[in-house]
C-alpha cells in the first residue's frame, strides 16, 4: 500500500526499516554472482587487506546497497509504479559505512506539484547510521495519484 | 582505440568519451533471491509471478549490477580502488526476472580535484527487448597509496 498520498502535506516525514549491515549481507551484495569462480570476490568491500592497501581503515559497505534501500522506501511510498517514473538526485555519499552498522533511510517531503490529475513530490532523502550521522543525502521524485 | 586496448587501459586513466565494454546478463529467479538476502527486502513482487509477467527485479541488484566495476573491461591496478561518490539515478521500467540486460557505460566527464581523478558516468540499463529500464549519471574518484603521498 503506498503511503503518500495527492493529501500528503509538505513537511511530512517517513523512514524505512533499519538494517543492520552484516558481513553475510555486504558479501552477498559485493561478493559477485555465487555461482561466479571463486566467490567471494576480493574487493574494498568484502576485503580488508584490500581496503586498507587503499588507505581506508576497513571495508567499507557499497554505497550502491543502501541506496538500494533507498529505493525501498521510495516503492513503499510511492507503490511500484516508482520504478516507471522515479528519480534519486544530486545523492551524495558522505560517510564510509562499515559492517555492523544500523542504517535507516528517511525522506521528508519538501515540495508538491499538481501535474494533470497527479501530484508530482519532491522529498529530501537521508541514510542515518546509528549514530545519525548521514551517510547519505539527496533528493527524489515521485508521482502520486 | 581498440576494445583491446581499452580493456587493458586502467579505469581512471579513461578519458572522456570512452566507454567500458558493455556487460550482458540473465537475471535468473536464484540471482534475484541473492540480492533479496542482501538488501533485506522480500517483497512478493520480486519473488511471485504477476498478472502481467514474471517477478520483477530488484532495483539493488540493477544498481550492483550497473557499477562500472562490473563491466568486462574494468581494470584498476593493484593498490588502487574507485570510491562512489555520487549519483543520479532514473527508473524508467521495470526489469522482469528471466530476461536479459545490457549495461553500457560512457565517461561523461573527467577531471582532477584536490590531487585524485574524478569521472561522471552516464550509464544505461536495457532489456532484451529494447526496453530501457534504468539510467544513472555516477560520480566516482580513485584512491590509492600512490595518490596520498
Amino acid at each position: 500500500m503506498v503511503r503518500i498520498t495527492k493529501d500528503t502535506e509538505i513537511g511530512q516525514e517517513f523512514a524505512g526499516k533499519p538494517k543492520k549491515m552484516i558481513w553475510e549481507r555486504v558479501w552477498t551484495f559485493s561478493g559477485g554472482v555465487f555461482t561466479s569462480q571463486g566467490w567471494p570476490k576480493k574487493n574494498l568491500h568484502t576485503d580488508i587487506e584490500f581496503a586498507q592497501n587503499l588507505g581506508l581503515p576497513t571495508v567499507g559497505v557499497s554505497a550502491t546497497q543502501y541506496l538500494g534501500h533507498m529505493a525501498e522506501l521510495m516503492i513503499d511510498l510511492f507503490g511500484e509504479a516508482w520504478l516507471n517514473h522515479g528519480r534519486m538526485s544530486n545523492v551524495k555519499f558522505i560517510k564510509l559505512v562499515v559492517d555492523g552498522d544500523m542504517l535507516v533511510s528517511k525522506a521528508k517531503v519538501v515540495g508538491k506539484e499538481q501535474e494533470g490529475s497527479t501530484v508530482k513530490y519532491v522529498l529530501d532523502i537521508y541514510v542515518e547510521n546509528q549514530n545519525h550521522d548521514k551517510v547519505l543525502v539527496g533528493t527524489a521524485t515521485g508521482i502520486a495519484g | 582505440m581498440s576494445n583491446q586496448q581499452t580493456k587493458m587501459k586502467s579505469a581512471h586513466l579513461m578519458g572522456l568519451g570512452e566507454e567500458f565494454e558493455p556487460l550482458e546478463f540473465i537475471v535468473t529467479p536464484e540471482m534475484n533471491q541473492q540480492y533479496l538476502y542482501a538488501e533485506e527486502d522480500f517483497h512478493p513482487m520480486y519473488i511471485e509471478p504477476r498478472g502481467d509477467g514474471p517477478p520483477l527485479v530488484h532495483p539493488g541488484l540493477l544498481l550492483n549490477m550497473s557499477n562500472n566495476t562490473r563491466s568486462p573491461s574494468f581494470y584498476l591496478p593493484p593498490g588502487w580502488g574507485e570510491i562512489h561518490a555520487g549519483e543520479e539515478t532514473e527508473y524508467i521500467n521495470p526489469g522482469r526476472v528471466g530476461k536479459k540486460f545490457r549495461v553500457t557505460w560512457k565517461v561523461i566527464e573527467a577531471f582532477e580535484k584536490r590531487g585524485r581523478p574524478w569521472h561522471v558516468l552516464d550509464i544505461l540499463v536495457v532489456d532484451e527487448d529494447g526496453v530501457i529500464i534504468m539510467r544513472r549519471k555516477m560520480t566516482n574518484t580513485f584512491a590509492s597509496w600512490e595518490l596520498k603521498r
